[in-house]
């Protein structure tokens, strides 16, 4: 019965952020949490996989204080324990220090026999963090996976790469990244979210971890989000005659040479 | 040794690569290396402006390729990888064995103060930022970011580096993408279809319109990967192809930016969609506010005529 | 009581959004086109627990209190009022048998509830002005053979889908209106049929019908609570409903006025947006603070049900409040809307009818206002 451990991240919820015009800076101030995309299809997938042959899950996060509303979020989705590691810091980590953070926690916390995460996070999607880490822990990564099972300690995957899939076995412990169609994760239901509160978790402090400065140290430095400028024309034809909206359109593309 | 390391296993996406790699060598003052699996590619490659060519020999897959490429640019100042899956697995094994820094998806990119210097998308595409990297450095590049640079006609030497297999994962099989090898990538002109339909048969309606701009059709995430009504290599979004071709049309798709990340490099923007507030319009250049089952068909006949 | 959700309180209502948008948004045109019953949607319901949601762990519910209750049901009516109201309905059977039900009745009932095994209805209005007075009343009469019921209870939604039916009957006909009691009921008991489906004006999808009795048998056990309890057992469970109601009512609304207020930011006239008019800002911030009044009036009144307090007064406010002012949430979103609003592919008709089957149809049979000044003036 496996071990298994799912990373997270907690993002702002992208649809809450508004560009403001005048300067394209991005204003999150009614942005709320949430855990990001893919990370929930990881979630699921661990989850399922324990239900199916038993097992236990555990969940692992890095973040700002934030994190602190995830706690219950997360637990109500599956994974019996969290451990969270809160610090002012990751608002500016790249992914070299993410994954050492997350390392020196897997090798505090650990052994897990499978670790599992999103492809990327919706936030800043670097789709790298599981690589890293397994690089780190020496371990194998199977990356992209759509398809997974698990029997006898060994992992049997199916990925996706740009011209086919490909489906391998490798024996755990393993890292595995996850894409969004390999599930549809749960909606808690209600006992899932009120039982939440009775899971333990456990807040680490950064400092407690062992991690030099250097490894703390982001080697991408990410200068100030701007919004994307969208410069388009914006002209739309709404009559409620249908056909003269088409011919215009027509018209339009013939002027620009269409 | 130091250099420029450019990596793809697409053949198209390695060239363009030099096109970077060639004003990264003209910055830092060091030599610019493809490496490539495919030793027919190697000789394009060297007539392209790189200064040496290393065809690795052995498996394709990502495990045996990453320590490959990361013992090979031990010494790198920059090494740039092509965008795709496999890509994006070595680019951060590189990334890791090299304690680097890492962009990913880098839409522009320059050697500036001993640093590299790079921009790239945040949340889904709403936002933009740069990435400053002290080197080592790695970045990925998407397709179709540079084009690719012009020949030289000089030959650059071509070496051979010996890929092995990483024996703790097993391929058991491989299974092609079922797809018509269709690059959706190189059509000038797309028609992109969305939830707006209802049904498969209805996607008609767009092929239609596609035959009267001669287009290729196109379509969201939700329509290859949940509906499964066209291939996975059709759709556009972050997770799917980018493309820029000289017109696309936006039938029956909100426009949510998840997709609109995907084609917004396009010339000309075309949305049709019957809620006036779908985001497609403020993304478009031209729209039409109606029922697509009423424009599209209207719209065919008026590009017949 | 906190007026703030708690933490447990705002992930419950997380899952009521994730659970709109996956279960609900799909079906909710269509369901107002056809007025089909959302079986799959409810079915779900039940896996999630909302059908259980605050009955007692013992009995296989969720236990996660009425402030929790309201706030699923606000957030299923931004996206589908009906299937709120089947929820609602359903919840008034499960609420009168957890308060009046003796432990048997609890028992043999309330797990089934729970889970959403089965589906609960009550039947409380009648054709005629109250229940008890009209010439087609439900009457349970004693006879030998236990309580015989005859009559027809008139618009109980649920009805022919619910398995289990919380009726009130007049059991002393010269008592009328004050001489109530309830009954449960199963479905398929000799003598119980279920009426044509009524046609209704919104919350299509949550089924409406006659329960016709004729000659249907019961005994002692079958009654719930004593019979002196009727009365009370109506007004606090068609309190709580109100409360219930309520929560649509601003669901409803703040789905309005969030669609108006993005259109307003799209539409362009006279070469700006329609949302810089003073006009538009001043319907959309008018509506947003009343539902957002009302939210927190509805919230005290569940606080209060929930600690086992007195409501009734509460209830009565916040149900005379959206009386007067439910209708106009939609009123004013669909001027600010203008023809696009008033037209049948845009969701506001819709919320303008649901809104209707929220606020309009019980206020002026229960008039909340005598409830409220009686307080006043006893």
């Amino acid at each position: 019965m496996p071990n298994i451990l799912v990373c997270y991240k907690w993002v702002l919820d992208e649809q809450d952020i508004k560009v403001r015009p005048d300067d394209l800076s991005l204003d999150a101030s009614r942005a709320k949490g949430k855990i990001s995309d893919f990370d929930r299809n990881a979630i699921e997938a661990a989850s399922l996989l324990v239900e199916a042959q038993g097992g236990n899950v555990d969940a692992l996060a890095f973040g700002t204080q934030a994190l602190k509303l995830s706690v219950k979020d997360v637990l109500s989705r599956g994974p019996n324990r969290l451990t969270w590691i809160g610090d002012a810091s990751a608002e500016g980590a790249d992914a070299f220090v993410v994954a050492n953070v997350l390392a020196a926690a897997i090798r505090k916390a650990g052994p897990y026999d499978l670790i599992l995460c999103g492809e990327g996070s919706s936030d800043m999607f670097f789709q790298q963090t599981p690589v890293r880490l397994a690089a780190l822990l020496g371990l194998p990564c199977v990356t992209f996976v759509q398809k997974m099972t698990w029997a006898d300690g060994v992992l049997t995957a199916t990925r996706k790469l740009p011209d086919c899939t490909e489906e391998v076995r490798v024996a755990g412990p393993a890292v595995v990244s996850v894409l969004g169609e390999m599930n549809k994760p749960r909606i808690p239901s209600l006992k899932q979210v009120l039982g939440a509160a009775k899971k333990p978790s456990e807040e680490l402090p950064l400092s407690s971890l062992g991690l030099a400065p250097g490894d703390l140290e982001p080697r991408a430095v990410r200068g100030t989000p701007k919004g994307f400028l969208m410069n388009r024309r914006n002209i739309v034809y709404k009559e409620s005659d249908a056909a003269a909206n088409v011919a215009q359109l027509v018209a339009s593309l013939k002027a620009e040479g269409l | 040794m130091a250099g420029i390391f450019v990596f793809s296993e697409d053949p198209a996406l390695a060239r363009q690569l030099l096109t970077p790699g060639l004003e990264l060598k003209a910055a830092l003052d060091q030599p610019l290396v493809a490496l490539t699996p495919s030793r027919d590619e190697a000789q394009t490659l060297a007539g392209l402006g790189a200064d040496r060519v290393v065809v690795l020999e052995g498996p394709g897959t990502p495990e045996a390729l990453a320590p490959a490429v990361a013992a090979l640019v031990a010494q790198a100042g920059v090494v740039l990888v092509g965008g795709t899956l496999r890509g994006k697995h070595l680019a951060a094994h590189v990334a890791a064995a090299l304690n680097a820094g890492l962009t990913t998806d880098a839409k522009t990119i320059r050697a500036e103060g001993g640093r590299l210097e790079t921009t790239r998308i945040l949340y889904g595409g709403l936002a933009v930022c740069e990435e400053s990297l002290a080197l080592p450095a790695v970045a990925t590049i998407p397709q179709r970011t540079f084009p690719p640079p012009a020949p030289t006609g000089a030959s650059a030497p071509v070496e051979a580096a010996a890929v092995t297999a990483d024996p703790r994962v097993e391929v058991l099989s491989t299974t092609p993408v079922a797809g018509e090898g269709v690059d959706i990538g190189a059509a000038p002109r797309l028609v992109a279809v969305g939830r707006g339909f209802g049904a498969k048969a209805d996607l008609d309606l767009a092929v239609d319109l596609a035959g009267a701009l001669k287009a290729e059709l196109a379509c969201t995430r939700g329509i290859a990967e949940d509906e499964h009504w066209l291939p996975v290599e059709r759709y556009i979004g972050i997770s799917g192809q980018t493309v820029k071709p000289e017109l696309y049309v936006a039938a029956g798709l909100s426009g949510q930016v998840q997709h609109m990340v995907g084609c917004r490099e396009s010339k000309v923007i075309v949305a049709i969609n019957k809620d006036e507030r779908a985001p497609i319009f403020e993304a478009a250049d031209y729209g039409i506010v109606g029922d697509l089952y009423t424009v599209l068909p209207l719209l065919t006949a008026a590009l017949k005529a | 009581m906190s007026i703030q959700l708690t933490e447990e309180q705002q992930l419950i209502g997380q899952s009521a959004r994730e659970f709109a948008k996956e279960y609900l948004e799909p079906i909710v045109v269509d369901m107002d086109h056809t007025g089909a019953f959302p079986a799959d949607a409810v079915k779900q319901l039940a896996a999630h627990d909302f059908l259980g949601l605050f009955l007692p762990g013992e009995y296989g519910g969720a236990d996660a209190g009425f402030v929790s209750f309201v706030e699923v049901v606000e957030t299923l009516s931004r996206t589908s009022a009906a299937t709120a109201s089947i929820l609602v309905n359903h919840a008034m059977a499960a609420y009168a048998i957890n308060r009046w039900g003796d432990p048997a009745q609890k028992r043999a009932f309330l797990p089934a509830l729970a889970s959403g095994e089965t589906l609960g209805a009550f039947a409380v209005y009648e054709h005629g002005p109250t229940p008890g007075v009209g010439p087609d009343a439900l009457m349970a009469t004693r006879q030998p053979e236990g309580w015989v019921l005859k009559g027809t209870k008139a618009f109980v939604r649920n009805a022919g889908v619910a398995k289990v039916h919380v009726v009130v009957a007049c059991v002393d006909p010269a008592a009328g209106a004050k001489g109530l009691a309830a009954f449960i009921v199963r479905a398929g008991v000799s003598g119980l049929a279920v009426g044509e489906p009524a046609d209704t004006m919104g919350l299509k999808g949550c089924p409406v019908a006659d329960l016709i009795f004729e000659n249907v048998i019961l005994q002692d056990a079958d009654l719930l609570g004593r019979l002196s309890d009727g009365r009370s057992l109506v007004e606090e469970t068609l309190a709580m409903a109100s409360v219930a109601e309520a929560a649509q009512t601003v669901g409803i609304g703040q789905a309005a006025v969030e669609h108006a207020a993005a259109y307003a930011k799209t539409r362009v006239q006279f070469g700006r947006p329609i949302a810089a008019l003073q006009a538009i800002q001043t319907l959309l911030a008018e509506t947003a603070t009343d539902c957002h009044l009302a939210r927190l009036g509805l919230r005290v009144a569940a606080g209060l049900i929930e600690s086992g307090e007195p409501f009734l007064v509460e209830a009565a406010m916040v149900k005379a409040f959206l009386a007067r002012f439910g209708s106009r949430f939609l009123i004013d979103t669909v001027q600010v809307e203008g023809g696009f609003g008033y037209s049948e592919f845009m969701p506001l008709p819709r919320l303008f009818r649901d809104i209707a089957g929220t606020t309009l149809l019980e206020a002026p049979a229960q008039f909340p206002d005598g409830t409220i000044a009686a307080a006043l003036l006893a």
